[in-house]
């Protein structure tokens, strides 16, 4: 106990210059390579077809900010990864549980996974678009199952590491089928409901950009492609770029919903 | 007599071979209100299979399991259960652990959980209400099972191997815990150990059983003075009598062991 207080005691003054330095590094490494890529462009006299400048990318983002077509080209993309990742996450969620913890739900959920987990959902688009139109329906199908299989197949693991004991533990104390369920079965599985939620979303934003590039005139998969269609390039890095900050925002947002959810879990 | 054996016997099938194994045999035991009886055996010898059948978490394939004496009236349980692995639950802070019992028998919010703090407090716990398991000590984390346990105010409590994980020196503090706790509580106590020193300094009575079939080999009464020593004559002798019981049982478990495996 005493050993371990000290040792706390003894870290606490060191942490924030720790901190400090590495935050440092970080930001060094970014600048340094800002700085390089600016250099290559106005200097070597890089055709900017192939290399725009970081200025000149910093330039066009605030003009289709300013102009609303990229606040536009965000929100209606955002729209389609939030429903389909919301509907895909609950349904793998609900369905991994019960094929986790009751066998025949296993058996029949089982050969479908194995079946349709392999195909690219990518490749499932066209059929979709065959059957929900040309909206927004044949896009959140498409995220939701490539979301749904990713935390399904999680959540099933999750389901199986659950310690047995545990499973006889809230038995003795007198739980119920549906008491060991809901208290010891979900939060149990729980860690690896956002592993999978984690993969789900690097999944929604994979394949909200694939469904943007065809049929479609508004998102930002479209905004992007559209401008590599007109040799835009400077505009073609506003898109990746705008791309990267949603993935970063998107991860940020599940560890802080993962923190509150599994305080026990801290690392 | 709070619990009666008749007759229990356990029988596996091994799914592969189809090899029929015979875990227990023709138990008859009877345990009366407030004994901290001991189930003392070889490993293997189905000591622990049988505390699962009184718990009710194994059914036997032969014979009957009752408590005559045992109080219906009210939301109680007849047993709890201790294990030796804590089986805490890892999500779930100390309080949180020890009101589980309570909480899924629906027992008001507001008097299971004063009940919880009680129990913590009882088994020296207070001021760790908000940890989680892996923030403990084994031998705390064996007090919150030992606590949540209490916490359905069962008539009896199954211990399997509850100190078998722990270092020599928390076991120590833990055995004699145990003892004031079982004298606090009145409780009976039904405790599997395979240590000959743990039976002796613990128990009112050693049932020491036989290596598979398990058997009941001996019954052996305690009527030794607490706090107990092992230095002590009479726990010495004692000692000597139960080793002498379990030794053979050991021996013979090895030797079948080696038939088996050859």
């Amino acid at each position: 106990m005493s050993t371990r207080a000290e040792s706390l005691a003894a870290a606490r003054p060191a942490a924030p210059n720790l901190r400090l330095r590495v935050n440092a590094r970080k930001a060094l490494s970014v600048a340094l390579i800002l700085v390089v890529w600016q250099a290559i462009v106005s200097l070597g006299g890089m055709n900017p077809l192939f290399l725009p400048s970081p200025a000149a990318v910093l330039v066009s983002a605030w003009e289709l900010i300013l102009s609303g077509q990229l606040p536009w080209a965000v929100l209606v993309s955002l729209n389609r990864i939030v429903q389909g990742f919301v509907y895909g996450s609950l349904v793998g969620i609900a369905l991994g549980l019960l094929a986790g913890a009751i066998k025949w739900v296993d058996d029949v959920v089982d050969p479908w996974v194995a079946a349709i987990y392999p195909i690219p959902k990518s490749a499932l688009f066209p059929l979709f678009l065959l059957w929900f139109g040309l909206g927004d329906s044949s896009k959140i199908v498409t995220i939701s199952v490539g979301v749904l299989f990713l935390v399904l197949i999680n959540t099933v693991t999750g389901v199986k590491s659950i310690n047995p004991l545990l499973l006889k533990a809230a038995q003795d104390l007198g739980a119920t089928r549906a008491q060991v369920f809901v208290k010891v079965i979900l939060p149990g599985a729980l860690p690896n409901i956002f592993t999978g939620l984690r993969l789900g979303i690097g999944m929604a934003l994979i394949l909200v950009f694939i469904t943007e590039i065809e049929a479609t005139k508004a998102g930002l998969g479209f905004l992007l492609w559209e401008a590599f269609q007109l040799l835009d390039t400077t505009r073609v890095f506003v898109g990746v770029v705008t791309f990267g900050v949603l993935g970063i925002l998107s991860s940020w947002a599940l560890q802080w919903l993962e923190r509150v959810c599994c305080p026990w879990a801290r690392r | 007599m709070i619990l009666e054996l008749r007759n229990v016997g356990k029988r596996w099938t091994i799914e592969r071979t189809g090899e029929q194994i015979v875990a227990l045999e023709s138990i008859d035991l009877d345990v009366g209100a407030g004994e901290f009886l001991i189930l003392l055996g070889p490993s293997g010898c189905g000591k622990s299979t049988l505390l699962q059948i009184v718990a009710g978490l194994e059914g036997a394939t032969s014979g009957a399991v009752r408590f005559p004496d045992v109080d219906r009236a009210g939301n109680r349980k007849r047993t709890s259960m201790v294990f030796q692995e804590y089986a805490l639950f890892p999500w779930r802070t100390v309080l949180d652990n020890v009101v589980f019992g309570p909480e899924v028998r629906h027992v008001a919010p507001a008097t299971r959980e004063a009940a919880a703090r009680r129990l913590i407090d009882l088994v020296n716990l207070t001021g760790f209400e908000r940890r989680y398991p892996h923030e403990l000590s084994g031998g705390m984390r064996q007090r919150v099972a030992l606590a949540r346990a209490l916490a359905n105010d069962p008539d009896i409590l199954l211990f399997d191997e509850p100190l078998a994980a722990l270092d020599a020196q928390t076991r120590r503090i833990l055995q004699d815990e145990l003892v004031r706790i079982w004298g606090e509580t009145r409780k009976t106590f039904i405790y599997v150990t395979h240590s000959l020193e743990e039976a002796v300094l613990l128990g009112t009575r050693i049932v020491v059983m036989t290596a598979r079939p398990g058997r009941i080999k001996q019954t052996v009464d305690v009527r030794v003075d607490r706090p107990r020593h092992l230095s002590g004559r009479a726990e010495a002798g004692l000692l000597d009598l139960v080793d002498g019981l379990l030794r053979e049982e050991v021996e013979r478990a090895m030797a079948s062991d080696m038939v088996v495996r050859s």
